[in-house]
Order: C-alpha cells, then sequence, then structure tokens
C-alpha cells in the first residue's frame, strides 16, 4: 500500500544528502573559521579586555554568519543539478517517492549539515573566548597580586561578563535559522536554474539586497516621501527578497544590550515563515518540471 | 484479457523549444503493450524517442496526449510505480557513496528496512557480481560496474517490471552476456522488462518482442520469431559437406521448382569468438 509520505524515504533522502555533502569535504569551511577566529584572537591580545572581548565577538558572530550564509548556498546549489547530471533523480523518482518528498528531503539533509556547522563553530567559539578569558583571568590575577580579593574577585567578574553572556546564544540561533532561509531560497531557484553558477550568483544577488534593502528603503522614503508607489514597490521588494538585516543581533551583542524575547520570536517565525515559503515555491516549480 | 504490464495508448508528446516557437515532437501516436513476464525491446537510433517513451511510463515526463498505465494504474500516480524498477542510460549515481551504500539508500525509497534490507543488499550484489566492490565507492567504479551496480539498485525490491535504458551501453561483451543472463532469470521468475537499445544483436536473444521507432513513431512491433522469418526461404545447414553434395542438391532443388540462392560456410559472431576467447580457463 503506497503512502503519500513515508518518513523512512524521508529519512533516507534527508541522510543520503547529508553524507553526500559531507564527503565532499564542506566542513572545511568550519577549518578555515577556526583559523579565522584563532587568528584574529592572537591579533587583539593588544587591546584592553573589554575591547578584546568585544570586537573577538563580533568577528566570531559575523564569521560564522558569513560561513554558515555560504555553506548554505554552495552546498545546495549543487544538490538538484548534480541529480540530473548523474541521473540519479530518474532512479529516485522512477520508485514511489513523491517530487515533494525528494524536494523537503534534500532541504532537511542541508539543514541538517547547517545545523551540524553552526553546532561546531560554536563549540569552537566559545572555546576561544574560554581560553582567552582563562589567559586574561590569570594576567590580571598577576597584576592585581598586591591588591585586595574583593578587588581581584570585581575585575574577574567583569572579566567574565565581557566574555560571555546568554544572548550569544538566541544570536547563534537566529544565524542558523538565516542559514536555512537561505538554503531553501537556493534550493527553489536550483529548481529553475540552468546551471550551478546561475543558482549561486543569483542566491548572492538576492544574499546582498537582502542585507541593503532596509537601508535602501529607509533611503528611499527619506528622499522620494512615502507615496503609495513607493510604498507598494518596497512591499514588492521585501515580499521577494527577505530583510536579512533583521536576522543580524550583532550589534546588539556587541553593545552588551539584550535581545527581547518576542524580538528574537519574531524573527524566529519570520524565518521559518520564509523557510516554508520557498520550500513551497520549490515543490510547486519541481512538480511541473519535465526531467 | 489479462492487464497489460504496459500500455501506451495513442501517446504523443511534443517540446517546445524556447525563444524559438518551435516544437519538437519526440513520440507521435505512439501505441505499444507490454504483456506480463515479457521481455519487449524498444528498439530505435539515437534521437528516436526511446528515452522519451520511457520516461512518459515512469511518470518522469507528461505527455502532451495520450496515456501510459502501468499494470493498469495511470503511469502519473505515484503509487503505479510501486513495483518498478528503473535503470536509467549510463547513470552515475552519488559518487561518494559505496556500492553497499547506494543499494541501502534505494532500498530504504522503496520501503525496505532492517535485516531485510540488509539481505537484499547482500543478494543484490552478488547477483551482479559487485560483492567484492561493495565497500568502494562508486567514484572508482568503472562504467560496467556502474552499470551494473545500476541494475542492483532497480532489482533491489523485487519488482514486477524492471525498466532499462540501454542496459548494456558501455559494457564488455562478458558484462553484457551477465547482464542477459540476469534479465532471462527475471523473466523465468515472471518478472516483466521493458529495454531500450540500439545494439540489435544481443535484444535479438533475449527478447521476446520488439517494436521499432524511427523519429518518434512506432514503425514495427511484433514478437521476434514473426518479424524476422523470411517465409519463402530455408536454410540448411550441413556438416562435411563435399562440392559433389552441393551440386546434388541443387540439381535437386531445381527439379522441385526450388531455388539455392546461397551457399557459404557457416560463421560465428563476432561476440561469440571473444567470448570464447576470453573465457577464464
Amino acid at each position: 500500500m503506497h503512502r503519500a509520505f513515508s518518513p523512512r524515504r524521508f529519512a533516507a533522502l534527508t541522510t543520503n544528502t547529508l553524507t553526500e555533502l559531507t564527503r565532499l569535504k564542506v566542513f572545511h569551511v568550519l577549518l578555515l573559521f577556526a583559523l579565522v577566529l584563532i587568528g584574529s584572537s592572537m591579533f587583539l591580545a593588544r587591546l584592553s579586555f573589554q575591547q578584546e572581548f568585544q570586537v573577538l565577538k563580533d568577528i566570531g558572530l559575523g564569521a560564522m554568519s558569513i560561513f554558515t550564509a555560504l555553506l548554505a548556498i554552495l552546498a545546495t546549489a549543487r544538490l538538484l543539478p548534480q541529480d540530473r547530471d548523474d541521473r540519479t533523480v530518474y532512479s529516485i523518482l522512477a520508485r514511489p517517492v513523491p517530487r515533494f518528498e525528494y524536494i523537503a528531503g534534500k532541504l532537511a539533509g542541508v539543514l541538517l549539515l547547517l545545523g551540524i556547522s553552526i553546532l561546531v563553530m560554536s563549540a569552537l567559539f566559545l572555546a576561544v573566548l574560554f581560553l582567552r578569558e582563562q589567559s586574561v583571568a590569570a594576567v590580571t590575577a598577576r597584576q592585581m597580586a598586591g591588591g585586595s580579593p574583593e578587588q581581584l574577585q570585581t575585575a574577574l567578574a567583569q572579566l567574565r561578563a565581557a566574555t560571555f553572556s546568554a544572548e550569544l546564544f538566541p544570536a547563534i540561533t537566529v544565524i542558523y535559522v538565516k542559514g536555512c532561509l537561505l538554503a531553501a531560497l537556493t534550493l527553489f531557484i536550483s529548481t529553475f536554474a540552468t546551471s550551478n553558477i546561475y543558482t549561486v550568483v543569483v542566491s548572492v544577488f538576492v544574499y546582498f539586497i537582502g542585507h541593503l534593502q532596509a537601508t535602501a528603503r529607509e533611503f528611499w522614503l527619506q528622499e522620494q516621501g512615502a507615496g503609495w508607489l513607493a510604498r507598494t514597490f518596497l512591499a514588492c521588494v521585501a515580499l521577494l527578497f527577505p530583510d536579512l538585516h533583521l536576522f543580524d543581533f550583532s550589534d546588539q551583542i556587541i553593545a552588551g544590550s539584550a535581545i527581547p524575547l518576542p524580538l528574537f520570536l519574531q524573527t524566529i517565525a519570520l524565518g521559518l515563515f520564509y523557510v516554508v515559503i520557498y520550500l513551497l515555491l520549490a515543490i510547486a516549480v519541481f512538480n511541473g518540471k519535465e526531467l | 484479457m489479462a492487464e497489460a504490464a504496459v500500455a501506451v495508448n495513442a501517446v504523443t508528446k511534443r517540446f517546445p523549444i524556447p525563444f524559438h516557437r518551435r516544437v519538437v515532437t519526440a513520440v507521435r501516436q505512439l501505441t505499444l503493450r507490454v504483456e506480463a513476464g515479457q521481455i519487449y525491446g524498444l528498439l530505435g537510433p539515437n534521437g528516436s524517442g526511446k528515452s522519451t517513451t520511457l520516461k512518459i511510463i515512469l511518470g518522469l515526463v507528461e505527455p502532451t496526449s495520450g496515456e501510459a498505465k502501468i499494470f493498469g494504474r495511470d503511469a502519473r500516480e505515484v503509487a503505479s510505480r510501486e513495483a518498478v524498477g528503473f535503470l536509467p542510460e549510463s547513470p552515475y549515481f552519488h559518487k561518494y557513496l559505496t556500492g553497499a551504500e547506494t543499494l541501502r539508500f534505494f532500498g530504504k525509497l522503496s520501503g525496505l528496512g532492517g535485516a531485510k534490507l540488509r539481505t537484499k543488499v547482500d543478494e543484490s550484489l552478488e547477483l551482479v557480481g559487485l560483492s567484492d566492490a561493495r565497500d568502494r565507492r562508486l567514484s572508482g567504479y568503472s562504467k560496467g560496474m556502474l552499470q551494473r551496480i545500476g541494475l542492483a539498485q532497480a532489482l533491489i525490491h523485487d519488482p514486477q517490471l524492471v525498466v532499462l535504458d540501454e542496459p548494456t551501453a558501455g559494457v564488455d561483451p562478458a558484462g553484457s552476456r551477465d547482464i542477459h543472463s540476469i534479465l532471462l532469470d527475471l523473466k523465468r521468475r515472471g518478472i516483466t522488462v521493458l529495454l531500450s537499445s540500439h545494439l540489435l544483436g544481443p535484444v535479438q536473444e533475449i527478447c521476446d518482442r520488439v517494436g521499432i521507432l524511427a523519429e518518434g513513431t512506432l514503425v514495427r512491433e511484433g514478437m521476434i520469431e514473426d518479424l524476422l522469418v523470411l517465409e519463402d526461404r530455408t536454410e540448411v545447414v550441413l556438416r562435411n559437406a563435399t562440392p559433389e553434395l552441393m551440386q546434388k542438391i541443387g540439381a535437386l532443388a531445381e527439379t522441385a521448382g526450388a531455388e539455392v540462392l546461397e551457399e557459404h560456410k557457416s560463421r560465428t559472431t563476432l561476440e561469440r569468438l571473444f567470448l570464447d576467447a576470453t573465457k577464464k580457463r
């Protein structure tokens, strides 16, 4: 008896995608991330510890965001064209596998890959922060050896506050959600793209528009006023291109301000909304596609 | 009338060419029927519409008009492909997976799991002679090995219909012979095989029925023996025939109103010669 959706088939497609991407050595991107992080932490040692940790967190979150976005676009762009080129798609869809399951399984594989990457990057990031904190704490303790224990405790507490904050976790979660959004977008583009390069170029183009559109919107509204035409145009742009600036919490983290829970949840919901929309669009295009 | 394994009724497929206001007709008014348990060969030169026909049967391409059915179900329904195995032309599969992983993946897609899946993977690798290469990645497989792993994935879930697009393309004669043995074994087990090819010799050996496509049109169709027999000619093969005997046979034929049209030494085929010469001793 054929089932419209089979968890076993879906899991097979997901794990197969993850296995293939893993063996493509896409995780080498993580080595690059580690180099950036460790290199910058050594370079920043000359600053005061407050400045050092501020900049280190800025670099860490920024690098995590860029590497996740790169991974999402590059890993996803090759999935469908590759399956078409090596004819695997025929062998898969000549079985009782609905096309929506195939597309959703591919996306789930990439999201799993991004999840693993973000966990590894977070672990590296936290490890570098911890090691720097330990090193600075040792220097501080040496420098304040003659002072009172209370002064030393206060200095160490300040150091800990400058190093770690609970706000890092929502920021990292939002980076992951942005990566998921970009993967879903890239998958959608690849359903009608004619080549890998086309998919990557268009995705990167959308990435930049997504990051710049908030600034452009503000500028446009200031210069052109808020006429209905301008508003309609901006609404269309916002609908087509997600405002990726919304998925950047690093400024708040660096400034040490808290991220309100409603804002965090709203951002996650917005990201998931875009993922679902792009997934549905990808399925719609792929369903009508002749292979 | 028993349910046909494959029934294609008046199928036409046109592909529009973007920006050219033109359409290419890949298949024209094609009607064919593959009975259950048969080996059916779809023949034709490159570009004759064989692969498009197979894709329509498998629901990968939608016909412009007409319909295709698998065991009575519309080929566009996903469920119609439950008992189908497919080997595409020149497959490469995921080259980062090993042979065993590839079969596990396709087995799971067909609903297999647990101990049954493990057994089927082992059996399928054994069937196509790739047990020793089970843990090698497909990137290290030769073209013939890829073709064989492709056949194994098509058979892993014991399908009732196996569709093969150029199954012996790129395979050496010994490998082709092995694939033909597997196909004949499938037939013995009552499994229907529909294959496309432009290699006529091997098809003649194993197919019960063939259809010949040319420019998208079915120009000939029927049972092999009906299509190939020349009703007004008879062959007699003699061993150690002397010229005198041949003269007598000619004269005898003449008195009976017949005529000896050809007289030549019997020959083997190049394939037979190759197989005998390269046979492992």
